[in-house]
């Protein structure tokens, strides 16, 4: 059985469970603490800085940010004090100075009271750099086809040697995690393109779906999927359905299966008894 | 007296950097061949070798002869000099007087503490035989004759701090690493050295590679450890080398590979080329590039002794840390502590450079003062300039002014001091520097360097050096100042890893120790120092000005006018000053304002 771990955030006396986040910890009592490189489906990487707090108690005062730093026994949190509000303004001002047109990160700036950015950099895009799309295509999807390049900041989120991908596999995980929109994807016809502001990531020809006939997905993508989903022994042919298909199929039964194994009958190659 | 044949004679010729760059090698091979056409047969030798770098740069290529232990040393050595000094010295007794070292030589060296650098300059790097004759790896089979907990409460009770910079103390690290849970445990050493005019870690691994390694393998056998990485730049080609050639020698010997020296213990090294990053110095960030990772550093909330190169516990300590260790072992822990001040102990390289007239390495106790350093033993600042401040610890340390000249150099007294200790860089900046333009070169710096990752040390540190600029070029208002000192507080409190968090060190303690002369940037619009171009106008005193036209001949822009032997001028609409005029003038006659 988890542990769990007595904390006090901004005065309220709060119980964790052993091992998750103080920025974990303090959603689940509704106290509220901005991020933007934070996502909870992805693994904390600690680089927007916007999720410092000021911790004391049972370590060192300090200032740490909430998302990598563990619950701890007796450990005393503030979430808004002068200092960190302070800090939190100029990380915000200095990102919009980078992206002043972000939606994302002008409403969350305009939260803290922040309107406009005395640091512009004239070489503006929407891209913050928060790098979600780099790690939910690393960790959690696999292909690697984001990365960042240069250093400082000249630093930059593009594809290996800034070319047209071969390992994206067009699935768009990127784009869904992206706070700001700057990575994109779009579908025309039986054609799909990933892009940001000034490069495309990669192209796709949809396969279409076995059922319907409509395209749905990048070949990549499927056999990824395939590659990853459970396969039954022996079966060589497996069909596409395009998610609005399987919708109605519910879920894959025995009958979608034997339907499956009556089109690939030529491929079947285990000997029938 | 002529040459006998028993006489003893060893010519050792410094082959580090700065004696490879001077000629070193070719100094060799004239001194092999002048002995070869006097045809003397000695009792010992002759025996021409190279050593590592005894530290003072600036006379290269040094040579000392030994003629039956009587050692002379010979600056600025070449090989025309060589046949005369064979023949003068060796042949006939007479050392060549007109080349020998001077005063500032024995000045430099006498100030100086050596235990580090003590074999650096007598043995040659490249054969371990001189080494072992120097009780080479006897610390190790010392070590291997006690309980690893007894080698940490050594060099604990030593008091050995990290020379990396942090000044953690090692064998506490040594410690929580040997406690942590984990299989296999990794010892790593930092030989990236980036910071700009240091040179401490590369002239140990060039000068002395053995006592690194013999280091590294102590710390193994008190961690519990099988593998090594040193993670070296790429940039010093001469000490990958002679690291590489010496792990091969020591492997030859068996002090690395598998049981080494016969007994169950097993440990090597293996040797990582970082490609070049200032960040990869940076402890996690290090580990990542050994793991083939981009190197950027990780949140450091475990401890990379618990979790650090490939999740495992790992040990990370620089060049000179590892090169004290063997010293420890041998002679012992309250040896050791006797040297140095109450929290700092032991000696400290320091690579002092800048405006300095004996620029090279020093090695000095803990506890000497600034003052000491730069004067006694770096002979002061050169043409009578006067000392205007000192950078210690890099890009991320801080600048100094003359009022702390007298106060102890050691990791507390610089960190109060608003500076830091560091790996050891020490750049002497004279009268003739601008602060503003300082502080904006080593902001500089760390804005290219920075890994990019989070968001304060990648936007902040750019736009400071925005604001900077726009200072030295006459557009700052004192709102600027405020805004840095705004920024330089958040990029402290918030950013990801050391570079960041210290990067604004040397604004602040420039504008904590300077902030006249920034206030007379954006105000008066005045470089006091006259560097800043757009802030600084030069003129030429009728008084002074002897008509010698030098300055006119040197001028580019063709700014300065004026008839022989009468008072120039300068056109102050050509004028880019570009300072020639100023630094030519023999009279003094050139002002800036």
């Amino acid at each position: 059985m988890a542990t769990t771990v007595n904390l006090t955030i901004n005065g309220k006396n709060i119980k964790a469970q052993a091992g998750t986040s103080v920025l974990e910890a303090a959603l689940q009592e509704d106290i509220y603490i901005p991020t933007l490189c934070h996502h909870e489906s992805l693994d904390p990487e600690g680089t927007c800085r916007l999720c410092i707090v000021e911790i004391s108690g049972s370590v060192r005062d300090s200032i740490r940010i909430s998302c990598v730093q563990k619950v701890k026994e007796g450990l005393i949190v503030e979430t808004d004090t002068k200092r960190i509000i302070h800090n939190r303004k100029l990380i915000l001002e200095l990102l919009l100075g980078r992206a002043p047109e972000a939606e994302f990160l002008v409403k969350l700036a305009a939260e803290y009271g922040v309107t406009r950015s005395r640091f512009l950099t004239g070489e503006s895009n929407d891209c913050i750099l928060c790098g979600r799309c780099v790690r939910v295509c690393r960790d959690k999807i696999g292909p690697h086809a984001l990365c960042f390049v240069n250093r400082g900041p000249d630093r930059k989120l593009t594809t290996d040697f800034e070319r047209l991908s071969q390992y994206c596999i067009g699935c768009g995980a990127c784009t869904n995690v992206c706070p700001t929109g700057y990575i994109r994807m779009e579908d025309k016809g039986n054609k799909r393109k990933i892009f940001t502001w000034d490069q495309v990531i990669a192209r796709f020809t949809l396969e279409q779906c076995d059922q319907c006939g409509n395209p749905f997905a990048p070949k990549r993508y499927l056999e990824l999927i395939e590659k990853k989903a459970y396969k039954p022994k022996g079966l060589e042919y497996v069909d596409y359905i395009c998610p609005e298909c399987f919708k109605n199929y519910g879920r894959v039964s025995v009958e979608r299966q034997e339907m499956a194994l009556r089109k690939s009958a030529v491929k079947w190659s285990v000997p029938r008894s | 007296m002529k040459a006998k044949h028993n006489d003893s004679i060893v010519i050792s010729v410094c082959t580090g950097t700065g004696g490879v760059a001077s000629g070193g090698y070719k100094v060799i091979d004239a001194f092999k061949r002048e002995l070869a056409k006097i045809d003397l047969t000695a009792r010992v030798g002759p025996r021409v070798h190279k050593v590592g770098c005894r530290g003072f740069c600036a006379k290269d290529v040094l040579v000392d002869v030994d003629v039956n232990g009587q050692v002379e040393t010979y600056q600025h050595v070449t090989e025309d000099k060589a046949c005369e000094i064979v023949n003068s010295h060796i042949v006939n007794k007479e050392p060549v007087k007109k080349w020998l070292v001077k005063d500032d030589y024995h000045n430099f060296h006498d100030k100086q503490q050596k235990i580090v650098l003590a074999d650096c300059g007598k043995i040659d790097p490249e054969v371990i035989d001189e080494y072992l004759a120097n009780d080479g790896y006897q610390s190790v089979q010392k070590a291997l004759s006690m309980d690893p907990e007894e080698i940490i409460e050594i060099i604990k009770q030593s008091g050995l701090r990290g020379r990396g910079g942090g000044g953690f103390p090692a064998g506490i690290k040594w410690e929580s690493c040997r406690n942590a849970q984990g299989s296999p445990k990794y010892v790593l050493c930092n030989a990236d050295e980036g910071d700009p005019g240091a040179f401490m870690d590369r002239s140990i691994v060039e000068g002395h590679p053995h006592l690194v390694i013999e280091g590294m393998i102590i710390g193994a056998i008190a961690i519990g450890s099988s593998e090594g990485y040193v993670y070296i730049r790429a940039e010093y080609p001469l000490a990958v080398d002679r690291l590489r050639l010496a792990i091969d020698q020591a492997r030859e010997h068996d002090f690395l590979g598998k049981n080494i020296f016969g007994s169950s213990f097993s440990f090597d090294i293996k040797i990582v080329l970082g490609a070049g990053a200032f960040v990869c110095g940076e402890s996690t960030a290090l580990m990542t590039s050994i793991e083939d990772n981009p190197g950027e550093p990780r949140p450091k909330y475990i401890h990379t002794t618990d979790k650090g190169l490939w999740g495992k516990p790992s040990n990370l300590n620089n060049v000179e840390t590892w090169a004290n260790v063997p010293m420890i072992i041998e002679k012992g822990a309250e040896w050791y502590a006797s040297i140095g001040t109450e929290k700092s102990k032991g000696t400290k390289i320091f690579s002092l450079v800048g405006k300095i007239n004996n620029t090279g390495l020093v090695e000095v106790p803990m506890g000497i003062t600034l003052g000491e350093i730069i004067f006694d033993i770096g002979g002061g600042i050169p043409k009578n300039k006067k000392f205007k401040a000192v950078q210690t610890g890099g890009p991320s340390g801080g600048c100094l002014p003359a009022s702390f000249l007298d106060k102890p150099v050691d990791y507390e007294s610089l960190y109060e001091a608003g500076s830091m200790m560091g790996s050891g860089g020490m750049v002497v900046l004279d009268e003739d520097t601008c602060m503003v333009d300082v502080s904006r070169y080593f902001l500089d710096f760390c804005k290219d360097e920075g890994c990019g990752q989070c968001t304060p040390c990648r936007e902040g540190v750019a736009q400071m050096v925005r604001i900077l600029t726009e200072i030295t070029e006459g557009n700052g208002t004192l709102e600027h100042i405020d805004l840095i000192e705004e920024l330089a507080a958040m990029i402290r409190d918030t950013s990801l890893c050391a570079l960041g968090t210290s990067a604004p060190n040397p604004v602040l303690s420039t504008l904590h120790y300077f902030r006249d002369e920034y206030e007379s940037h954006v105000v008066n619009k005045k470089c006091p120092a006259g560097v800043c171009k757009a802030l600084t106008t030069f003129t030429i005193d009728e008084n002074l000005c002897t008509g010698c036209t030098l300055c006119a001949r040197n001028c580019a822009a063709g700014a300065i006018y004026g008839e022989k032997k009468e008072p120039h001028f300068i056109n102050q609409d050509k004028c880019t000053t570009c300072r020639v005029c100023y630094d030519s003038c023999k009279f003094g006659a050139v002002k800036k304002g």
